[in-house]
């Protein structure tokens, strides 16, 4: 049992790096840590394996190593596949300190979260109005009022993802569903909200996306 | 259901962060395990009140490995007979002190120089403290059984209370010699020992990861957050989130970053000493250490003397 374990744990490692799931879990700087530990315990199980199959007393495998070798099964038979609007539903949507721009692309390529550390950074609507916007990420239902298209910031794993949004004027009778990935193509504009004017993307063509493979941001 | 999906991929980047560092931790202590068979060195280490613990966290620098690979490298230094004080203060306090985790606490706040000195200063102090605290109890109170039965093979007998022995004589005038100093076991029995050792701590970590992913997807982070310019309530508030949230000791700084506008600086302080000691991940992983008793208490001391210290920092700063 304790050859089959350890490959258990160290196939769900294993896989979970070279499938790409970990993408959707973890920043990139780990992914090498839990690839090679991953090889790691299955040169370990196999190194260990003639000895448990060959002949003599072994002491019991102790219940706890079932269940959670049926854990790694279950990992390894069920991908993970979070509802981003969910995550960041429950999260406060906050950049701290270092959301100041080192440096700064043309409009039109900036990414969504380029344009919240801009927005962050130097506060005045009126400085982007009729700008052009070419963004993509998820979408982001806000209780009462028009969903944002948002992406997740991750500093280590999915447990401190902290959502980033921008706020969308959505076409007549266009509202999004959540979860869904959008790429929007429109204009920077300015709006009044809660009585301070705040920038506002115009979306003029929105394209329904498959979710990126690295969907996670730094 | 989305929710249930949600809380099984932060189940998952939890346990899959977590799993290499412990593997790391397993991989030190068999190592120690197979360079000094007997644990001789360990015995040497100060039993000093103060020293020992300080001993203890300063092999944080020389054992770089966050709070899940910690918890065996204490293990094998509490089973191989080190101090109690030692081994307590190596357990607490490392996980901050050691370079990887200073490193990124300076890289996350390099304009907040008084953190760079309060994170590591409130760790030992915690450390010292958690050390005190958890010495009044007898080991036979204080250590998981299996751990107190290793252990006492490491100890000269004289060491052992009368009522907790289970050989030797009793009344002999001079101690009896330590136990013969084991040779180097073979690879093939460390390689065995250090997979038990690691496939025991996967399953509590799968035990404590579940714990953390699911309170983390019930109780919105918003509420946490949401008192964060009141004193007292930040600090609580973010003691409770260090707990929750259960990440490493080596990358919580950055995500401290993200909310460290909002909150007092106590509360920040607060967050950053408690995580590494006390968290849902970790409370499992104590399981191989302590008894439920020690664990609870291990808390109950941190979280009044983490709630003090954040206090005390922002009675000076705000």
């Amino acid at each position: 049992m304790r050859s089959l374990a350890l490959a258990l744990w160290g196939l769900v490692l294993l896989v979970s790096s070279l499938s790409g799931r970990l993408d959707l879990l973890l920043r990139g700087i780990f992914h090498p840590l839990v690839g090679l530990s991953g090889v790691v315990l299955l040169v370990l199980a196999a190194l260990q394996l003639p000895a448990e199959l060959g002949p003599g007393r072994r002491p019991p495998s102790p219940r706890t190593w079932w269940w959670s070798g049926a854990v790694a099964l279950l990992v390894l038979v069920l991908p993970p596949n979070p509802s981003f609007s969910d995550l960041a539903a429950n999260r406060p949507a906050e950049l701290g300190e270092e959301a100041e721009l080192s440096f700064l692309l043309p409009p039109a390529q900036r990414s969504l979260t380029d344009w919240v550390r801009l927005l962050r950074s130097q506060p005045d609507p009126s400085l982007y109005a009729g700008d052009p916007v070419r963004i993509s990420g998820f979408v982001w239902p806000q209780p009462g009022e028009s969903p944002q298209l948002a992406r997740l910031l991750v500093r280590c794993c999915l447990a401190d993802a902290t959502p980033v949004g921008l706020p969308v004027r959505w076409p007549p009778g266009e509202v999004p569903r959540a979860d869904q990935w959008l790429a929007v193509q429109g204009t920077m504009a300015v709006e009044e909200h809660h009585g301070q004017s705040r920038s506002v993307v115009v979306a003029q063509r929105i394209t329904p996306i498959a979710r990126p493979s690295r969907p996670l941001e730094p | 259901m989305e929710r249930l999906a949600t809380a099984w991929a932060i189940f998952q980047g939890l346990l899959l962060e977590a799993l290499p560092f412990l593997l790391i931790g397993v991989a030190i202590a068999s190592l120690a395990r197979w360079l000094a068979p007997g644990g001789g060195w360990l015995r040497k280490l100060p039993r000093h009140a103060l020293l020992g613990p300080l001993t203890g966290a300063a092999l944080g620098f020389a054992l770089p490995a966050c709070e899940c690979g910690n918890v065996p490298v204490a293990r094998r230094l509490l089973a191989g007979g080190a101090p109690l004080g030692t081994a307590l203060g190596f357990l607490f306090a490392a996980p901050v002190l050691n370079p990887i985790v200073l490193a990124s606490t300076w890289a996350a706040f390099p304009n907040q120089p008084w953190l760079l000195a309060a994170r590591p200063g409130g760790a030992l102090l915690l450390s010292l403290l958690l050390a005190s605290v958890l010495r009044l109890l007898p080991e036979a109170h204080l250590l998981a059984p299996a751990l107190l039965e290793e252990r006492r093979l490491s100890q000269p007998l004289a060491e052992v209370g009368l009522l907790e022995r289970r050989s030797g004589l009793v009344g002999t005038v001079s101690p009896p010699p330590l136990p013969v100093q084991p040779s180097r076991p073979p690879l093939q029995e460390v390689l065995e020992h250090g997979s038990r050792e690691f496939l025991d701590l996967a399953a509590l970590l799968v035990l404590g990861c579940a714990i953390a992913a699911t309170v983390q997807t019930l109780l919105p982070r918003s509420w946490l957050l949401a008192v964060g310019g009141a004193p007292t309530l930040s600090v609580l508030s973010l003691m409770l989130l260090a707990v929750v949230v259960s990440v490493c000791s080596s990358v919580d700084a950055f995500l401290a970053l993200g909310f460290a506008a909002q909150i007092t600086p106590g509360a920040l302080l607060a967050f950053l000493v408690l995580g590494p000691v006390v968290d849902l991940k970790l409370l499992g992983l104590f399981r191989v250490l302590f008894q439920p008793r020690a664990i609870a208490l291990t808390a109950a001391a941190a979280g009044v003397a983490v709630l003090v210290l954040g206090q005390w920092v922002n009675l000076l700063l705000l």
